[in-house]
């Protein structure tokens, strides 16, 4: 066994203004180790990454007890700078990674703020370049970027300090399944350079084979597995470990006849070439392919936000649109008044409230619910709208996997009275819910087909070739 | 001209002096000489098309301020009085934050020698302006597919759609961009380095002393 890299004795944090918190957490980390950090949503894992990196207390306000040490120094006499010379980290949020706006600005920017000479950091620049093959990605505006190569750029500047210890928050939330695959390579390399790497996340089939201990979080309180194995063997949802040999039923339903939407050789840019489909109602479709593939360009033309260059869309208005982030979609002044914008029916508005929870919050400010409750008032928005196509984005990005079991069976719900369109990179969520698949391909639909168990090996060969593709 | 190189100290300089002037010196005298300096300066770096916007945005302005007059009605021609004499400053603002990146500007607004504290809040306060553009086009397109317009006959409800999650927004980045900064070392005592070459040229004395001079020539021209 390693250096001790972090020692953690009955650490507890209660936060200002909410119940959730850690409760008395001890727990040693070694050179070397890479440790899963999981547990449903809420369960504290943020919470105790945030004691980690020293934005509790510094950033986040409440109640700290306990010791935490890095290197042997007691963490409560060390500075920010100080403890962030040994921890990096890199936050869950693709926007809020970074500070500045440009890459090679970001990638400096720790350098500039620890004064280091211009010699210095070309030196340290063009390292850093070459270890995380960043050669076309300097100087670029990081909006710019696609969710992997954004990840790569966060992953490099947050490593520019040497540091030894490195904190993941959800990584996989926005990666597709083969830049995750690549992050897991990573990390396996890290790992083997003596780097110790703690991961929070709910999806962890890009982990398999590399972790060395697994910390569950349940309600604050902390469960250790010595081993990747014995914690196979716990039967939390491990089986998302080997994803492609998931036992889901196959859900057999061809949808109704009547057809909602029609994509006829639509063309957008150099982004989309003829691309031709049909929805029908009672029929979920699962659009997959890589980031940049165009899957989001499509959703854009569906909803009228752009128009095709060539070729035509025939529907009766626009889908109803859920977007990733809920809070670009809240515009009420409460739970209830959110419904009553889509439609004026009082009876139909209670029925939903009371079978997605939100009865008791009707009263509540949209954005004072948590992330699961926003999400469960879009379904129910979507529910209420009367639309007959639904798009869904990314919908279980970050949720944890029963989490993502209920929103499964709300699309299966909502798809009986319409047409559904998931853009997902998930699979799990995929054999869960999917009818049929759309595969886009460098902006061509290069597969569409009946999800059943015939046609299984077709979807995981697009999942291999996805991973293929990021190599 | 993109290559011509200007020290952002000078556009903050600048930003900060000229509105208040406008105390000491009449406006009417002030306002062309802020005009035709920061026009001259938007040619100069080479923004070229939005030199002619600004012109257009300005001639109507100035349209509006006598319309308003001729018409009698004082009490808006003095709003777009106001309007009209900081547009100068709003466009050396624009060059500002399209210009340089955060990590030159926290550069630039280090070498001042303010508290590191203020440095920090100016950055982020000057690069939420893109941001809030960017999110304002988001929430436009989110309010159409919601299907909840944008409409005269309901104002107070539209700006409420959109203002309310302009604020939430808001207060959820400050926190993000605070994290961002704070685990990267941005509170490290030692004096910050730059990566991007700062150094004062000739060219920034000369913006300065033609700025001055434009200054100097406003106060002799309002007392004659």
């Amino acid at each position: 066994m390693g250096q001790k890299m972090i020692e953690a004795s009955e650490l507890g944090f209660t936060y200002a203004d909410s119940e959730e918190g850690i409760r008395e957490i001890s727990f040693e980390i070694y050179e070397g180790e890479v440790i899963l950090l999981t547990g449903n949503s809420g369960c504290g894992k943020s919470t105790l990454l945030k004691c980690l990196n020293g934005l509790i207390p510094e950033v986040t306000e409440g109640e700290l007890n306990g010791h935490i040490y890095v290197l042997g120094k007691d963490r409560e006499g060390m500075k920010m700078h100080e403890l962030n010379r040994e921890i990096g980290s890199v936050f869950q949020n693709p926007r809020s990674q970074f500070f500045t706006d440009n890459t090679t600005a970001e990638l400096v920017f720790p350098m500039e703020n620890y004064g280091y000479s211009k010699e210095e950091m070309d030196r340290h620049l063009q390292k850093l370049t070459e270890d995380f093959s960043l050669q076309g990605l300097l100087d670029r505006s990081v909006y710019e970027l696609s969710s992997g190569e954004r990840q790569m750029v966060a992953l490099a500047s947050s490593l520019t300090m040497d540091q030894k210890v490195l904190l993941f928050d959800e990584p996989s939330a926005n990666l597709d399944y083969g830049n995750a695959m690549k992050l897991g390579c990573l990390i396996r390399e890290m790992k083997q350079k003596g780097m110790t790497v703690i991961v929070s996340d709910h999806r962890f089939y890009y982990l398999n084979g590399i972790i060395d201990r697994v910390f569950f979080m349940e309600s604050g309180h902390l469960r250790i597995y010595g081993s990747e194995e014995q914690f196979k063997q716990s039967g939390y949802h491990s089986r998302s470990f080997d994803i492609f040999h998931l036992d889901v039923p196959f859900r057999e339903n061809a949808g109704s006849d009547e057809e909602v939407l029609s994509v006829e050789d639509v063309s957008y840019k150099n982004i989309l070439k003829d691309i031709n489909f049909n929805l029908r109602k009672g029929e979920t479709t699962v659009i997959v392919g890589a980031n940049g593939a165009g899957k989001t360009t499509l959703a854009k033309l569906m909803c009228r936000s752009i128009k095709p260059d060539h070729g035509k869309i025939r529907m009766k208005g626009i889908p109803f649109f859920i977007m990733q982030d809920p809070d670009y979609q809240l515009f009420g002044t409460s739970v209830h008044n959110e419904l009553t914008l889509v439609k004026k029916d009082e009876e139909s508005i209670k029925r939903y409230l009371e079978h997605f929870g939100l009865y008791e919050y009707r009263h509540t400010h949209p954005f004072d619910l948590s992330g699961g409750q926003k999400q469960r008032l879009q379904i129910a928005m979507a529910m209420l709208c009367d639309k007959e196509v639904i798009l869904f984005d990314e919908p279980t990005s970050g949720l944890d996997v029963s989490s993502m079991l209920k929103v499964s069976a709300e699309i299966i719900h909502l798809s009986r009275n319409a047409a559904t369109v998931v853009i997902s990179h998930d699979y799990e969520f995929i054999r869960h819910v999917a009818d049929r698949i759309v595969y886009l391909k460098n902006g061509s639909i290069a597969e569409d087909f009946r999800l059943n168990k015939e046609n299984l090996s077709l979807l995981n060969g697009i999942f291999h070739e996805m991973q293929e593709e990021v190599k | 001209m993109k290559s011509f190189k200007l020290n952002p100290i000078v556009l903050i300089l600048i930003n900060i002096l000229a509105p208040s002037l406008y105390i000491f010196i009449n406006g009417t005298y002030l306002q062309p000489v802020l005009a035709v300096f920061c026009g001259a300066l938007l040619l100069l770096l080479g923004y070229y098309r939005r030199f002619v916007i600004y012109l257009i945005l300005y001639a109507v302005l100035y349209g509006l301020y006598y319309g308003c007059l001729y018409l009698g009605m004082q009490f808006i021609a003095l709003f777009f009085l106001v309007f009209t004499q900081s547009f100068p400053c709003f466009m050396l603002a624009s060059i500002l934050i399209s210009r340089y990146s955060s990590a030159q500007l926290l550069s630039a607004l280090e070498d001042l020698h303010l508290p590191r504290i203020l440095v920090v809040a100016a950055t982020i306060t000057l690069k939420y302006i893109p941001t809030f553009s960017r999110e304002f086009r988001y929430i436009k397109e989110s309010m159409r597919l919601r299907g909840i317009a944008f409409t005269i006959r309901k104002p107070i409800a539209s700006f409420r759609y959109f203002v309310a999650p302009q604020l939430f927004r808001c207060a959820a980045l400050a926190e993000e961009v605070t994290a961002a900064g704070m685990v990267k070392g941005i509170d490290a005592p030692m004096r910050r380095s730059s990566y991007y070459e700062q150094r004062f040229r000739i060219t920034d004395v000369l913006v300065i002393m033609v700025f001055t001079l434009g200054v100097a020539g406003a106060a002799i021209w309002a007392r004659r």
